[in-house]
């Protein structure tokens, strides 16, 4: 099987185990970008700049926030928040009815957060929900923190790792995790081992967004990330996503090995058309 | 070119500038709630767009007003230019309002159908009309006035960008 091509902003940032950034070498990214025949996207990193061979921290990081900040578009176009809270109101209406106390909504690689923070301005989960946000880029949970509180929005950002959601996991049974745009990310050996994180934490449900791969969406992501996006890295990174983002049987397949007493379901339509409106569509899992 | 054809290509051109800056400010700060600076952008564009369109129509007020003879030139050019333009803007004005009209559910198929595809063609479509104006106009002045016309409305989103918005 062939491997998996990268998204640039896979290979910008490296942290330690104590979440510190760790310099990259720009020939390393370009490297492999180049063995992998992404000769458009080692173009696009070889511009960047390096000073002694490093790539400068400082322009990685802005440029990381201008690439999530053009995401964001994206999904505000997309009313993507509102979706999520759709699907997640009955579900934290089922958690509400085990008992009193709050309901937490985990979102893991948040990004900037744009879904807590939208679902927080909006109040649209009502009152008891506490919306939490994990991400293993500090600059990003940085800014998501930043933009929360200069908006008065009541959600909060932790700077962690996707596999390890309990730094934000409480009580499972009370809990959600959700995700979105995330999992292409991940590298197929690794999928199962991400629903189990969850499943060890018994949480009430799951729920991961992510791009159904076929024609259409390849030629959607191409026409839209042209359409709205200024950055090179945006527009190479967001077509690839809706190429590399894993099929439902995989997601399937992944989620009933890593987490065996969930019921899952990937609510994925036809292919046979354009869907338009679910681009991103759910694998959800929830506690037999 | 008659009053009628130059005011509409005026009020076409400074909407698609009001959108331009809209475009320009979008995706660029991350906030939840940003209506207010939406608006300014829109305002930016529009004002960047008479201000960019300012020495074309003054140079060719001034044309007209030492050679009228080229009326007929202008008036060709400027209706080759709206045929091509008035149908764009009013896909975009309708998709806009079913935009607004529909259910939060719905109101992406505008966008996923008409507003995104057809803001990735704007570029083509804009000098479409251009090169429609250039060819109907046999004077080279008016000609040169079309094709400067062109370039200040391809010019707004990308400048109200650099000077506005741009973040490093």
């Amino acid at each position: 099987m062939a491997p998996r091509p990268l998204e640039i902003t896979d290979l910008l940032w490296s942290f330690d185990a104590g979440g510190q950034p760790v310099a990259v070498a720009k020939a390393a990214v370009v490297g492999r970008l180049t063995a992998l025949g992404q000769r458009r996207a080692a173009r696009i990193v070889s511009a960047f700049p390096a000073p002694d061979g490093i790539l400068d921290p400082g322009y990685v990081a802005a440029l990381g926030l201008r690439v999530h900040c053009e995401l964001q578009r994206l999904g505000e176009e997309l009313q993507f928040a509102r979706r999520v809270a759709a699907l997640l109101s009955p579900i934290v209406g089922t958690i509400r009815l085990h008992g009193p106390g709050p309901v937490r909504i985990v979102d893991v690689g948040c990004g900037l957060g744009f879904v807590l923070r939208a679902m927080a301005a909006s109040s649209a989960l009502g009152a008891g929900v506490e919306l939490v946000g994990v991400d293993l880029n500090p600059f990003l949970i940085a800014e998501a923190s930043r933009l929360a509180e200069q908006e008065g929005l009541a959600c909060r950002f932790e700077q962690g790792d996707a596999f390890g959601p309990e730094l934000a996991v409480q009580d499972g049974a009370r809990c959600v995790i959700i995700s979105s745009g995330f999992v292409h990310h991940l590298p197929e050996p690794g999928l199962p081992e991400f629903f189990a994180a969850q499943a060890r934490l018994r949480v009430a449900a799951f729920a991961h967004w992510d791009i159904a791969p076929c024609l259409w969406s390849t030629f959607g992501a191409w026409v839209y990330h042209y359409a709205r996006m200024r950055e090179p890295v945006s527009r190479h990174d967001g077509v690839l996503s809706a190429r590399r983002a894993y099929s439902a049987a995989r997601l399937q397949m992944a989620a009933q090995t890593g987490a065996p007493g969930y019921g899952i379901q990937v609510m994925e339509g036809s292919h046979w058309h354009p869907r338009a409106l679910d681009v991103l569509r759910p694998v959800v899992g929830t506690l037999l | 070119m008659t009053p009628a054809v130059a005011v509409t290509l005026l009020a076409l051109a400074l909407l698609d500038g009001a959108l331009a800056g809209f475009r320009a400010s979008l995706g660029r700060t991350g906030l939840i709630n940003h209506r207010k600076s939406d608006y300014q952008a829109a305002r930016r564009g529009t004002g960047l767009a008479g201000v960019l369109l300012t020495p074309v129509i003054t140079a060719a007020c001034i044309g007209l007003l030492a050679h009228p003879a080229l009326l007929g030139q202008y008036a060709r050019a400027g209706k080759a230019m709206l045929e091509v333009y008035g149908p764009y803007a009013l896909l975009m004005l309708t998709a806009l309002a079913f935009y607004t009209a529909l259910n939060w559910r719905l109101k992406y198929l505008a966008s996923a159908l008409i507003l995104g595809p057809f803001t990735l063609l704007r570029p083509v479509i804009t000098i479409l009309g251009g090169a429609l104006g250039l060819a109907q106009a046999n004077d080279p002045a008016v000609a040169v006035l079309a094709g400067l016309s062109v370039i200040a409305v391809l010019m707004v989103e990308p400048l109200a960008g650099r000077v506005w918005y741009a973040r490093n």
